[in-house]
């Protein structure tokens, strides 16, 4: 029996679902290139795999599977009150891919969706037709990393080069490239291009150990932002979310003294900040799914529909870290999401 | 608890043996077999899409299965190419309304897998039934159970406890088929099955669900506490998340609590001074 002593779950990607529609799409097969070995399973509309009912994301992620699809109806989306618009009028994101490699226990996505397996839409020339189309309306700003993380999807997919070729192609636009990536083979593939913004999500260690399994270091997501910087990318920080964990002031303190020493923060766009925050929604789904993570459990707040840390503790954690970004950056490039 | 389901009792037999298990003599309308030691419930369905349902979900309304316990359906299927093997579907499609339904891969296995067409009748090449095969690959599975018992199991299992494991008897031809034959197959391949049905059974104990509900005392504890601060629904309710969120964060609430009493804060006269003392509670944790 395969890996019987290692491990019981098969390795992640090892089965493809693939919709007929897209057999024969360019970018299925190059991603299937990837995959020589992985069982391909055909299937009519990702649906049927995805959004199956009773599915596990805690058994799931233990084994994540690929499903190819085409995205099909709305394919940009208007920005959720929760995200920051950075001062950006019309704010949209769009959803290439969902889900994500890393396995952060308090992302929204295992609220949102119903399975843990990740869905790569292959028909970006749509999305590209429909961005072109808002434009000539108006200027966009455009977040494509929201709803995965598209640098650490880049070697299977190489998304971000094309998002990269798109942008430095139309004026108006502005995209944000959310991750917590730190590949090298990433940072060293990627050209500046003065739309394109790499915002690095940034937490304690403390907080990333206990948290944010399988996502990089915080001193190698810094390493990878401080490349960036060098080679002429914009870079955006984003300490949002901030996780409460006994003595945080210590650990967020310790992690922006290792921001400041790594990054020349003279040199970056700007910075988020935001206590951690969900639609009361997802996190009941979440709360279902995970009832021993202690991150989801926190007695949240509610308020609007959503849940955020009780006010005193919210207020405190974001103007502690806002008060020391303070001390770096002028006040105009720091961006909390409640103020 | 494993709960087995085969259409024949002669696919049912090799588990009977291995795993000892006993005759439920309950006057259930299905055979049933079980071993409370190993947690192993196993059920002979009968033949068809109809009696597979049927079976399954009064089994499973009776059981009642947890986040923790797997369905195994297993039994002999024919093969649209090959004579012999055993498969793990990864695609079941009812071919009356050609519908599909995916059980998870997510289990390491050293079986081949593929898409297992489940029909009213039996698939037989003699009778030409070009309904059954249309628009199936070639090395498609057919059977008369699989799609009904993922269907009717859906509604107690999510696709990650659900397994369909399909030995090929045949290639269309009926006649081959016997109880002999079908025990013969379920023999050979036996040590996989068991082998497999281990490895599940360990990662479900593994990866499921424990139980994290206070214990007795504590629970005790937290009921007088509530009551002592005359605690409204509204109150009872944000507590109970707190006492939830202390556990899991291994936080000694129960010292706590305790203290409130040693310091006589506690019972509280009225309400108005259980929230005031539930609100110096919670600011006392963060």
């Amino acid at each position: 029996m395969k890996n019987l002593k290692e491990d019981y779950f098969s390795p992640f990607f090892s089965h493809i679902y693939v919709e007929k529609a897209v057999l024969e799409h360019a970018r299925t097969r190059r991603i299937l290139a990837e995959f020589p070995s992985a069982t391909v399973i055909e299937i009519d509309h990702y649906k049927d795999v995805f959004c199956r009912s009773r599915q596990s994301i805690r058994f799931q992620r233990r084994a994540q599977n690929l499903i190819l699809a085409a995205k099909q109806g709305t394919l940009l989306y208007e920005g959720a009150p929760v995200c920051q618009s950075f001062g950006n009028r019309y704010f949209y994101y769009v959803s290439c891919a969902m889900n994500c490699i890393y396995d952060c226990a308090y992302c929204y996505l295992k609220g949102m969706y119903p399975s843990a397996n990740i869905v790569v839409f292959v028909n970006l020339e749509d999305i590209f037709a429909q961005v072109r189309q808002v434009l000539e309306q108006h200027p966009l700003y455009l977040c494509v990393s929201y709803d995965t993380d598209l640098p650490a999807l880049e070697r299977i997919i190489g998304y971000v080069r094309e998002w990269c070729d798109f942008a430095a192609n139309h004026e108006n636009l502005k995209i944000e490239i959310r991750t917590k990536c730190a590949s090298k083979t990433f940072v060293r593939n990627t050209r500046p291009v003065s739309a394109v913004i790499y915002a690095f999500t940034l937490s304690p260690q403390a907080v990333i150990d206990a948290f944010e399994h399988h996502t990089p270091s915080l001193t190698q997501r810094l390493s990878c932002a401080a490349e960036l910087i060098r080679a002429g990318c914009p870079v955006r920080l984003c300490f949002d979310p901030m996780i409460y964990v006994p003595d945080w002031q210590q650990h967020y303190e310790a992690m922006l003294e290792e921001v400041f020493r790594a990054i020349p923060m003279e040199k970056i766009v700007d910075v988020s900040v935001g206590t951690f925050r969900i639609s009361q929604d997802y996190l009941k789904n979440m709360r279902r799914q995970e009832p021993e993570s202690l991150v989801i459990w926190f007695p949240y707040q509610k308020e609007g529909g959503y849940c955020h840390y009780p006010d005193a503790l919210m207020e405190e954690m974001e103007c502690f870290l806002s008060g020391r970004l303070e001390e770096k950056i002028s006040r105009e490039k720091i961006f909390r999401w409640n103020v | 608890m494993i709960y087995i389901f085969t259409a024949l009792y002669c696919e049912a037999h090799i588990f009977i043996r291995h795993f000892n298990l006993i005759k439920n003599q309950q006057g259930t309308w299905y055979q049933q077999f079980y071993n409370e030691t190993t947690g192993i419930l196993l059920t002979v369905t009968g033949v068809g899409e109809i009696a597979a349902a049927a079976v399954v979900g009064s089994v499973c309304s009776i059981y009642k299965p947890t986040q923790n316990d797997f369905l195994l359906n297993i039994g002999i299927c024919a093969h649209s190419a090959q004579n012999d093997g055993i498969f793990l579907c990864n695609k079941l499609v009812e071919q009356a309304t050609g519908r599909t339904f995916y059980p998870d891969m997510l289990y390491c296995h050293e079986f081949a897998e593929g898409t297992i067409v489940t029909g009213m009748r039996p698939y037989h090449t003699s009778h030409d039934d070009v309904r059954m095969t249309a628009g199936a690959p070639v090395g498609t599975l057919y059977d008369m159970e699989a799609a009904a018992v993922y269907q009717t199991g859906s509604h107690f299992f999510g696709p990650h406890q659900m397994i369909f494991l399909k030995i090929v008897s045949d290639r269309g031809i009926i006649e081959d088929v016997s109880k002999e034959r079908t025990m013969l197959l379920m023999e050979k391949y036996k040590d996989s099955i068991f082998d497999f049905l281990r490895q599940t059974s360990t990662i479900m104990k593994n990866t499921g669900c424990h139980n994290i509900s206070p214990k007795q005392e504590e629970g005790t504890l937290i009921e007088t506490f509530c009551a002592d601060l005359h605690c409204s629904k509204a109150m009872y309710d944000s507590m109970k998340q707190h006492i939830r969120y202390l556990a899991l964060a291994k936080v000694d609430y129960v010292s706590q609590i305790r203290e409130l009493y040693e310091k006589k804060l506690l019972p509280c006269m009225d309400k108005r001074e259980g929230k005031r003392r539930f609100e110096e509670f919670k600011r006392r944790l963060f």
